[in-house]
């Protein structure tokens, strides 16, 4: 099985170290993955701010890119919801999008494909988990609140087998944290003020640390954070399921 | 970049405690709808069944609007056809100067608000008296809803005990609701009592009785219905459902989905006049056969007006009703401002984070999120894309489309963690208004791939 | 009309309705709960009780009792016979009959019987009565068996008349029936 590390445009900007723990744990758990140059981006923030026809080269580059792996990991929850649930409409017309499909978040990976039970890292931590919208809703990463359907969490599941974590969620469990792209400057007052929130919500937990499968529900709380002098510190899923290596 | 609603939900937020209380107050609502949904284990079936009853009856609109007609008229029911707001008032008033109507008690109806229909009929001289004590406080106030199911939710108790004070001579200074409410209650009484005629809204028409269901908790349209000898119920097209088994359905899921109640206190069923009276129905259209030819956003017919997305959205609870420029807001009023006018109710389509908690909540399963997402397509081609949101766009696409040069902007970008803070945050940086910008990275993933580093 | 036939396009056919709906292992005891969740009375009529006591017992100061069922000696004015509805403003208590209780929530059916349905909305307290034989568990059922008579009106009741229209604050009693008491008989 050979796998195509997909490293989101934020992530290779601001959170490198999220790609390489993911780097890291792939092939800790011995996965073959490759890193195929000049990726960019996914094309979700133009297309959610109203241009997806921009979207589509980066769709084509995407597809030709990715097409001889058996599946493309990426550590985040809306990039890849954003390929799986719309590359194939954008490619529409021009070629059956043959990536889609095999395009995972990495704890999805981690969980349905690899079935991981086992990791070898510790995080003796009080850790907030937060459920990204599009994780919960479009990827179905854990099971929506408002919805009456039995209760699942891949990403508890995985966190759970990090030796000494305690694992945290705030209420109002899967509310949007506001960054949501463009809106996030669009609509910068609804955006922070749901950020705080957020922030408070999880900081109400007890927790050192706030963990997610996106970064950029991440970075949207951590600015907040900043400003507002809060010391709650921000990790992504996969560096706590990659502690010590 | 700012829209009408982004400068109007700023404003709404700096009000902070009146902005925290209406988020809580709202969400609260949400959680009562939870509670309800959690209770019977057929809720997702139910739904399930709501939207293809509705789906179906949609794409039979003509057969079961038919249907309906003719039972409603074997019942002695006068039935009338309104193809536009501007035809729907001409009829409404036309009966009620028929009849000599000097006043007109009325209970809650969006689709007379949609159609301007108080106004109207004010200016012809017609008193029209709101039942719903919620509408009531609006109509004395001389304000509109903010919500489609709970018009006064954004009001505290004091503003509506000033305001009994002033119009209804109530105690100084009292603004216990039951107290409040009460007084109401004097009031309204006295008009339904001395009203002419009774105008009620339709939650279902029932295709195969020829029934108009309505469900209050009030009772206020069975009290405007049952003292004045005239009846007028308006209804939308779309409200037409097949028979008892689809309704049963839907009244199973109406009051949870609303008010999280397991039924409103008032369920009514009118099939006939009363003796000696005359009752009315007028099914307008105003838009509703246009929407159902739109490909990509038929869907939103399927809408039982319930008002549990905006219950849940984030966006509508930190904004509140009167930031949208539709009267009706929150995620269906965004979809239905566009359908009414592309041009006139864009402002609203930035009032979205793409959340999708709203789907999971409609009762009829409409697909709110994925359509606002398609309006979002769609404004560039109504010259109503906003030009900062353009060209930043453009500016990533020409970033993404060269890797070279996104690899060199990667590069650069470190050094605006190093500028002076009056350099970054300041008017131009929307973002920095309330948040810190995160800092890139010294090396990006891909440098440190490329050096090796990665392993 | 023709506006909406040019509009259809894909066609989607009715799903199979052949929902069961929720089902109580004691369905009077879920009615009898939900009811007054709702904000009900409940009271039993044991075979032999005389219905006018019980009435007269729960509205003790009440004076203008309306009723157009026969057994309802106490009544003072009878909705069949008044002229106008306005007629029966002020009255206490009306006593009505319902013909199926749903459990899930409370809701009584109550066909119009009478020449006035203005008797059940403009009195300040309502009693319903209803037997025990004819409650059933959901909306589904309930839609299987309700009736209409001749004049045209029936309503769902559940509880008094309410609103959360002032800071979502609950108020029984906002247009109509301040309170409700559920008679559940034998027969």
């Amino acid at each position: 099985m050979k796998v195509g590390l997909f490293i989101p445009c934020y992530v290779n900007a601001v959170f490198p170290e999220v790609g390489v723990a993911t780097y890291k744990l792939l092939k800790n758990l011995g996965v073959e993955v490759d890193y195929p140059l000049n990726q960019t981006c996914c094309g979700q923030p133009m297309a959610n701010a109203g241009f997806e026809q921009k979207a589509v080269p980066l769709a084509e580059r995407f597809d030709d890119m990715f097409k001889g792996y058996d599946y493309v990991v990426a550590p985040s929850a809306s990039c890849v919801a954003f390929v799986r649930l719309n590359y194939p409409h954008l490619l529409e017309g021009k070629h059956e999008c043959l990536t889609s499909n095999k395009t995972l978040d990495v704890c999805e990976f981690l969980h349905d494909i690899l079935k991981v039970d086992h990791l070898p890292g510790k995080f003796p931590h009080k850790v907030s988990l937060h459920n990204s919208c599009h994780g919960v809703r479009e990827l179905h990463l854990s099971s929506a609140s408002e919805q009456n359907v039995p209760s699942f969490s891949k990403i508890k599941d995985l966190l759970s087998l990090v030796e000494g974590i305690t694992l945290l969620e705030p209420e109002h469990v899967d509310e949007c944290c506001g960054f949501g792209g463009m809106f996030s400057v669009e609509e910068s007052e609804v955006s922070v003020r749901m950020g705080t929130d957020k922030l408070n919500n999880h900081i109400a937990t007890g927790a050192e640390y706030i963990t997610g499968p996106d970064s950029s529900c991440l970075m949207h709380m951590q600015g907040i954070a900043k400003r507002l002098n809060k010391p709650i510190k921000f990790i992504h899923v996969v560096q706590i399921l990659a502690a010590g290596l | 970049m700012s829209t009408k609603h982004s400068k109007a939900a700023s404003a709404f937020l700096e009000h902070e405690e009146d902005s925290r209380w209406h988020n809580q107050s709202i969400w609260y609502v949400r959680e009562k709808r939870d509670k309800m949904a959690m209770e019977l284990s057929e809720w997702e079936a139910l739904r399930d069944l709501s939207s293809g009853i509705k789906r179906h009856t949609i794409t039979h609109m003509d057969q079961y609007l038919e249907q309906f007609s003719k039972q409603a008229e074997a019942n002695g029911v006068i039935v009338h056809w309104a193809k536009d707001a501007a035809e729907y008032n001409d009829i409404v008033y036309d009966i009620l100067s028929g009849h000599q109507v000097k006043k007109v008690v009325k209970s809650k109806s969006m689709l007379t608000e949609e159609c301007h229909l108080n106004a109207f009929l004010i200016s012809k001289g017609i008193d029209v008296v709101e039942t719903d004590l919620g509408e009531r406080i609006l109509q004395l106030m001389n304000i509109p809803p903010s919500h489609i199911v709970m018009p006064a939710i954004h009001l505290k108790r004091q503003q509506v005990g000033r305001l009994f004070e002033e119009k209804l001579h109530t105690e100084k200074g009292n603004s216990d609701p039951t107290y409040l409410t009460q007084a109401a209650r004097m009031h309204l009484r006295n008009e339904f009592m001395t009203a002419d005629a009774g105008m009620t809204g339709a939650n279902f028409g029932v295709a195969a009785t020829g029934d108009v269901v309505v469900c209050t908790n009030e009772g206020n349209a069975d009290m405007s219905t049952s003292l004045p000898k005239l009846h007028i119920v308006s209804m939308g097209i779309e409200k037409v459902i097949p028979d008892y088994d689809s309704l049963g359905v839907f009244i199973r899921l109406l009051a949870r989905s609303a008010t999280g109640q397991p039924s409103t206190t008032y369920t009514s069923h009118f099939r006939k006049a009363r003796p000696g009276c005359e009752m009315h129905i007028v099914l307008v259209d105003n838009g509703r056969s246009d929407i159902l030819g739109n490909k990509a956003h038929w869907e939103t017919l399927k809408c039982i007006r319930c008002g549990s997305c905006m219950n849940t959205c984030p966006v509508y609870r930190r904004s509140g009703g009167y930031s949208y420029t539709y009267f009706i807001p929150g995620p269906i009023g965004i979809n239905l401002g566009m359908l009414k006018s592309p041009q006139e109710y864009s402002d609203n389509v930035s009032a979205c984070s793409l959340c999708c908690s709203c789907d999971n909540v409609c009762p009829a399963k409409v697909n709110l999120s994925e359509q606002i997402y398609r309006w979002r397509q769609e404004l560039d081609g109504f010259h109503k894309a906003d030009p900062m949101k353009k060209m930043m766009s453009n500016g990533m696409t020409i970033l993404y489309d060269h890797p070279s040069l996104y690899r060199f902007s990667l590069k650069m970008a470190p050094i605006v963690n190093h500028l002076p803070r009056f350099m970054v945050y300041n008017g131009l940086n929307a973002w920095g208004k309330g948040r810190e910008l995160p800092s890139f990275a010294k090396e990006s993933f891909e440098t440190l791939w490329r050096k090796g580093k990665v392993k | 009309m023709s506006n909406i036939r040019k509009n259809i396009s894909e066609v989607y056919d009715q799903p199979d309705l052949s929902i069961k709906g929720v089902q109580y292992v004691d369905t009077l005891e879920q009615f009898v709960g939900m009811s007054k969740i709702v904000g009900a009375h409940v009271q039993f009529v044991k075979k032999g009780d005389d219905i006018n006591e019980l009435v007269h017992r729960s509205y003790p100061e009440a004076k203008v009792i309306a009723s157009n069922l026969p057994e309802i000696t106490i009544a003072t004015i009878n909705p069949d016979k008044v002229s106008t509805p306005q007629e029966l403003n002020g009255t206490d208590v009306a006593v009505v009959k319902g013909e199926v209780g749903v459990a899930e929530n409370g809701c009584i059916w109550i066909p119009q019987t009478m020449k006035e349905k203005a008797v059940i909305f403009i009195t300040e307290y309502l009693v319903i009565l209803i037997s025990k034989s004819k409650i059933v568990n959901n909306m589904h059922e309930a839609y299987k068996a309700i009736t209409f008579t001749d004049y045209g009106f029936g309503s769902f009741i559940s509880g008094p008349s309410k609103t959360a229209d002032i800071e979502q604050a609950l108020v029984m009693g906002a247009q109509s029936a301040r309170g409700v008491t559920v008679l559940i008989t034998e027969d």
